[in-house]
């Protein structure tokens, strides 16, 4: 399907003007609905601006409601939009997307975003039983057929997905390896970061099984706690407290993968779709992005995500991570702040965050030497759903 | 520890009430297309993929096709459990323990359903290799 509309006429209206988090990690006794109004009020703050500036509210949160109370909570009032928002890990793409729109269209002046989650209830649950209960809680029929035959969770779906690109393309557990030692170096120059600790390929490959041909260190963690955002017009973004990130390109991507024959699963994700959408809203091309905040719940995904956005051919995305592409020193580096592998898992609110701290110049010692274009993605369901975004610490020239 | 056991829910009882008698079923529309009954879903199609039929009727596969992609995971007493994605001739994909050898796993490798009762539930599909004890 071609692209109807010409979005080009926004790009660069709108900017994330305040980034927010409330503690995050193995945090426990604070529900998901306490994180929410911390990372939001610190949002606003970071901002410049109080509950009062603030006249829109978009709200999601992985596997535990968060959105009850909010508003009060935050001492707003009057608010001319206000919504709960899903599309699995793609939603914080969406919600930037939304929100930029709501501003240019005159709905809300000045919108903050929060992802919220809060799996994890006491020290002694472990990741993996945190989301397994959600899915044990779709109890009864075809579901369970999935625990029995070896498929509960997301864990072996992607694995499948997986193993079918290297079937078709050779890719091989050492490169997949490669995306998680790149990044959890990137990781150790982020305080935020949950493993800091040093990876090599060896312990990679040493690590127990999660999902053949997912080990361990393929697979993300699960984290407590909420990232938000404020989105305003850039015009408003540039008078506030921090370095306006302006929004120059968006996209989405949703496969719709028929469960027979011809589907392309595994093989080529939205961000076949999200991506020519976003560069051609932005002006730009793949070769014009400087860093990619790529959406890694599995070191799989960051290498056909790669592919599908052309920064290597499709099928080269395990050879371009173990060239050393994404590292540090690399010629796209990606995933700087360690991302969902490495530092934290709030879905698409995480490469969010960090495409906002690489566009401020906040990153310190895992400052990437260029920030001009950051692309950003959100990926959801089993390869769903996805969103990407364009930013830039740079107003978009007229 | 054994396998977590599969369970029956109303949508769900027909289909292992033929897979009790070695049948996988598929959903079938008024044109004759296939789809497969989604696991994350519970189930549920709501409408035939190729056509938009709403009038879906469980009906018996003849229980052949081909792997499309596998994994395997932890299993219970330190062993691992292997499942796939299975391409029936019919043309949906469906999922099932896959019952073949690490090393003679292939792409396209033609396969036959079985049932098995891990801990002792309902009857999964097993995929094997046609003739394979």
């Amino acid at each position: 399907m071609t692209p109807s509309g010409d979005a080009a006429h926004l790009s660069g209206a709108a900017a994330i003007a305040g980034l927010g988090f409330s503690a995050i990690g193995k945090v426990y006794g604070r529900g998901a609905s306490g994180f929410a109004v911390d990372a939001a009020r610190a949002a606003i703050a970071d901002a410049g601006l109080g509950p009062e500036d603030v006249d829109g509210l978009i709200v999601s949160y992985g596997i535990t409601p968060a959105y009850a109370q909010l508003p009060p909570a935050l001492g707003m009032r009057d608010l001319r939009l206000n919504v709960n928002l899903n599309a699995a890990g793609a939603t914080a793409a969406a919600a930037i997307q939304y929100a930029a729109m709501a501003v240019a269209g005159g709905l809300a002046d000045c919108i903050v975003y929060v992802h919220a989650d809060a799996p994890l209830h006491d020290p002694a649950t472990r990741a993996g039983a945190a989301y397994g209960a959600a899915a044990a809680r779709r109890s009864g029929g075809f579901t369970t057929v999935a625990g029995a035959t070896g498929l509960p969770g997301a864990n072996p779906h992607y694995a499948l997905a997986a193993r079918r690109h290297m079937l078709r393309y050779g890719t091989t557990a050492e490169q997949l390896g490669a995306v998680a030692v790149a990044q959890r170096a990137w990781a150790a120059g982020n305080p935020l970061a949950r493993y800091r600790d040093p990876l090599t390929l060896e312990d990679h490959g040493a690590a127990r099984l999660v999902a053949d041909p997912f080990r361990l260190y393929d697979c993300c963690m699960v984290t407590n706690g909420a990232i938000a955002f404020v989105v305003t017009s850039a015009a408003r973004a540039a008078l506030l407290a921090r370095p306006p990130v302006y929004i120059w390109g968006w996209g989405q991507g949703h496969p719709v993968y028929p469960m027979g024959r011809g589907s392309e699963l595994g093989l080529r994700t939205g961000a076949a779709i999200a991506g020519p959408a976003a560069f051609k809203m932005a002006g730009i091309t793949a070769g014009d992005v400087d860093q990619a905040q790529l959406y890694d719940c599995y070191t799989y995904t960051v290498i056909v995500t790669l592919e599908d956005y052309g920064f290597c051919e499709k099928g080269e995305g395990g050879p371009f991570a173990a060239s050393g592409a994404l590292a540090r020193g690399g010629s796209l580096p990606t995933n700087t702040g360690g991302g969902q592998l490495s530092a934290y898992y709030l879905w698409g609110a995480t490469p969010l965050s960090e495409a906002v701290i690489q566009a401020r110049g906040d990153g310190g010692e895992r400052q990437a030497p260029a920030n001009d274009v950051i692309l950003v993605s959100g990926n959801g369901g089993i390869l769903d759903y996805h969103g990407t975004l364009i930013v830039s610490p740079h107003p978009r020239a007229a | 520890m054994s396998p977590p056991a599969a369970s029956r829910d109303e949508r769900s009882a027909p289909w292992f009430d033929a897979a009790a008698d070695g049948v996988l079923l598929a959903r079938r529309c008024r044109s004759g297309h296939w789809s497969a009954p989604m696991l994350f879903f519970g189930g549920a199609v709501l409408a035939c993929a190729t056509c938009g039929d709403v009038d879906l009727e469980w009906a018996p596969t003849a229980g052949r096709g081909s792997l499309v992609t596998w994994t395997e995971v932890p299993g219970p007493d330190g062993g691992t459990m292997a499942a796939a994605v299975v391409e029936l001739d019919e043309g949906p994909w469906v999922f099932g323990s896959l019952a073949v050898p690490a090393d003679e796993r292939v792409e396209g490798l033609r396969l036959v359903v079985g049932f098995e009762r891990p801990g002792g539930g309902e009857p999964v599909p097993v995929f094997a290799r046609p003739g394979a004890p």
